[in-house]
C-alpha cells in the first residue's frame, strides 16, 4: 500500500485501507493474495506501486468461496495502469470459469496518466478491461471513496452496488472536469451517495461506513447462489416468523383512498428481519426487495402506496425491470405484491420514455423462467396489473379486498359521461356505481383468471405452499436465463 | 444543520397539513398530505429534522415537484 502517512490519515478519518477492507469483508483468515508482487510496467515505478494499486485474491464470505478486487486508492490513487487491469480482469474472469462472486472495492483516482497517454497507452491500458459481463456469477460493489473511471465501469455492470456516504461514483474527477469543460462541479452534486440512490438508481443502498458497507455486501450475497447453476442457499427460519400475520388487517386500509407503507406488509409476511431491499431511495412508488419465506430466497416487486399513491413511474419501471433480470439469473422466485392504480403517465413520463419503460418491465416478466406468484392486495388497474404479474403469474391470488378493472370507477365514470360531479353529485354517483360493478375477485376468480381469493391474514401460508408447489422440479430449480446478458442500466 | 426543501412528487391538491412550523420529524413522516388519483398521498420529510417553514394551504393546488414545505435537517 501507499506511504506511512497516507495510510495514517485514513486512519484518522476512520476510512479503512484496502487490506482493513478485504480483512472486514471476508470471514476471519480466508484471504489469500493474488499478484502481491506486480508493479507498474513504467521504468523506475515499481517502487512506488506496490500490487500496481489493487489488492487481489481468493476468500469466504460465510463459508463460500468468492473474489475480491480492492483498489488501494493509498498507491498511485489506484490509477488504472496496464498491470492492475490485467490483475483484476483476471480475476473476475475466473470467478465466471470457477462460479463465485465476484467483489470489486472502487476507489479509483481514474486511468493513470501518463501510462495511458498516446497511441500505445491508449492500446494497451485503454483496451486493457474487457466489459463482456454476462449474469453468470453474482457482482457486488461497495464505492467506497472517490471513483472514476475504472472504479466507476465495474460499479456500473454489477449486480449490487453499496455507496458509503461521503463516496463519489461519477466518469471523471471534478478536475478533469474542470479542465476540459470549464465547469466547477462540486463532486457530491455530480455522483453523491444521494445522486446515485435517489436520482440515477445506480446505487442500491447508502451506508455511513466502510464497515456497514462490507456487511452490506455480506448480507447481499446470502440470498444469492455463488453462481447460476445453483440455487440461493437456505437458511432456518427465525423464531417468531409469520407470528404477526393478523397485523395485516391493521396496517391495509380497506378504502382504496386510504395508503400506507407497503414494507411493513413484506415484513409481516416474510421470515423475520430478512427483508433486505434494493435501490429503497429510487423509484420508491415501487418496492423491490429481497426477502425469505421458510428460509427460501424470494424477490418481492410491491407497489407502494405511500409514495405516489403506488403508481408505476419511468423510475420504477426500471426499477422492476433490472430486479426481475438479476432474480431471473440467479434462480430467485418472484413475487408480486399489486395494489396499483395505473401508471403515472403524463408529459414528463411520456417524454422520458415511459411507453418503452412499461415494456422493458413487461417483457422481462414475459422472458422470466423463475416462478412467478402474485397477490393482488387492493386496486390494480390498467396494464399496470398485468405488469404487476396479471394473467403472467404461475399462481395468483386476491385479497378479498382485491379490486381489479381497468381504471378507478370515479376516473371512467368521468370519461364515459363527462358529468361533473360537484354540479351532478347524483347522477354522477349513479356512473361511478355502475362502473364499480364487476370488479371484485370473485369476479376475477370465477372466470379462473385468478386462481384463489385469499384472507390477507393467510399471505405467508399461501405463498409458502406456493413455492412448494411451483417449484421447477424438471430443471432443479435452475432457469433459462434469457435476460443474462441484458443491459445493467435503463 | 441544512435547510432542505421538501418537494411533491407528485400534482394534487391539498387535503391536510400534518406537520406545523417548529415540529420535529422524522425521515419519512408525512408533512402535507394531498389529494391526488383519488388517493390521500402523502409528502414525507426527506430527512429527520424539525419544519421551519409551511409553504402551501388547504386545497391548493400543488404541481409536481413544488417545494411544499422547508425544514432543517
Amino acid at each position: 500500500m501507499g506511504s506511512p502517512k497516507r495510510l495514517a490519515e485514513r486512519a484518522e478519518a476512520g476510512i479503512l485501507n484496502a487490506r482493513q477492507r478485504i480483512e472486514a469483508l471476508l470471514d476471519a483468515d480466508s484471504f489469500h493474495e493474488s499478484g502481491l508482487f506486480a508493479v507498474s510496467r513504467r521504468p523506475g515505478m515499481a517502487d512506488k506501486s506496490p500490487a500496481d494499486g489493487v489488492v487481489d485474491g481468493y476468500g469466504r464470505i460465510d463459508g463460500r468461496e468468492v473474489i475480491v478486487c480492492a483498489q488501494d486508492f493509498t498507491t498511485l490513487g489506484s490509477s488504472s495502469a496496464i498491470n492492475n487491469s490485467n490483475k483484476s480482469m483476471k480475476m473476475w474472469q475466473t470467478a465466471e470459469k470457477n462460479g463465485v462472486p465476484f467483489v470489486y472495492l472502487s476507489e479509483c483516482s481514474g486511468a493513470r496518466i501518463p501510462d495511458i497517454m498516446g497511441a500505445v497507452g491508449m492500446g494497451s491500458v485503454g483496451e486493457g478491461f474487457i466489459f463482456s459481463r454476462r449474469r453468470l456469477v453474482p457482482w457486488a460493489d461497495a464505492v467506497l471513496g472517490m471513483s472514476f473511471g475504472g472504479g466507476t465501469w465495474v460499479a456500473s455492470v454489477s449486480d449490487f452496488v453499496v455507496m458509503r456516504k461521503g463516496a463519489v461514483m461519477a466518469v471523471t474527477s471534478p478536475r478533469v472536469n474542470t479542465v476540459a469543460i470549464s465547469e466547477q462541479i462540486d463532486p457530491e452534486e455530480m455522483g453523491g451517495w444521494r445522486v446515485q440512490t435517489e436520482i440515477t438508481g445506480k446505487a442500491d443502498l447508502a451506508v455511513d461506513s466502510d464497515e456497514d458497507a462490507l456487511q452490506a455486501i455480506r448480507d447481499y450475497l446470502s440470498y444469492l447462489p455463488s453462481n447460476c447453476e445453483e440455487l440461493p442457499p437456505t437458511v432456518a427460519v427465525p423464531s417468531g416468523s409469520g407470528d404477526d400475520g393478523n397485523r395485516i388487517l391493521d396496517l391495509v386500509p380497506e378504502e382504496r383512498r386510504r395508503t400506507y407503507d407497503v414494507r411493513k406488509v413484506i415484513d409481516l409476511i416474510a421470515d423475520r428481519g430478512s427483508m433486505f431491499p434494493i435501490k429503497e431511495r429510487f423509484g420508491r412508488s415501487l418496492v423491490t426487495c429481497f426477502a425469505r419465506i421458510e428460509g427460501r430466497t424470494v424477490g418481492i416487486i410491491a407497489n407502494n402506496p405511500m409514495f405516489k399513491g403506488g403508481a408505476l413511474d419511468v423510475d420504477s419501471c426500471d426499477k422492476a425491470t433490472s430486479f426481475i433480470t438479476t432474480c431471473d439469473s440467479f434462480n430467485v422466485p418472484l413475487i408480486f405484491l399489486a395494489d396499483v392504480p395505473g401508471f403515472l403517465i403524463g408529459v414528463e413520463g411520456e417524454h422520458k420514455k415511459v411507453p418503452g419503460k412499461i415494456m422493458n418491465f413487461m417483457q422481462a416478466l414475459e422472458l422470466t423462467t423463475v416462478p412467478v406468484l402474485s397477490v393482488v392486495m387492493r386496486k390494480s388497474y390498467g396494464q399496470a396489473y398485468i405488469n404487476m404479474g396479471g394473467g403472467r403469474s404461475d399462481e395468483m391470488a386476491c385479497w378479498f379486498t382485491a379490486d381489479i378493472s381497468f381504471v378507478d370507477p370515479a376516473v371512467a365514470a368521468s370519461i364515459v359521461t363527462g358529468l361533473d360531479p360537484k354540479a351532478e353529485p347524483e347522477r354522477f354517483a349513479a356512473a361511478v356505481e355502475e362502473y364499480s360493478l364487476g370488479c371484485s375477485p370473485y369476479d376475477l376468480a370465477g372466470q379462473y383468471l385468478a386462481h384463489d381469493v385469499i384472507d390477507p391474514r393467510d399471505t405467508r401460508q399461501w405463498l409458502a405452499r406456493m413455492l412448494e408447489a411451483h417449484q421447477p422440479r424438471r430443471t432443479g430449480g435452475i432457469g433459462a436465463h434469457h435476460m443474462q446478458s441484458w443491459p445493467f442500466t435503463y | 444543520m441544512a435547510e432542505i426543501e421538501i418537494k411533491s412528487e407528485i400534482a394534487g391538491k391539498v387535503w391536510l397539513i400534518e406537520a406545523g412550523v417548529g415540529q420535529a420529524v422524522e425521515e419519512e413522516d408525512a408533512v402535507i398530505i394531498l389529494e391526488s388519483m383519488k388517493m390521500e398521498i402523502p409528502v414525507v420529510a426527506p430527512v429527520s429534522g424539525k419544519i421551519t417553514e409551511i409553504l402551501v394551504e388547504k386545497d391548493e393546488a400543488v404541481a409536481e415537484g413544488q417545494t411544499v414545505a422547508r425544514m432543517e435537517g
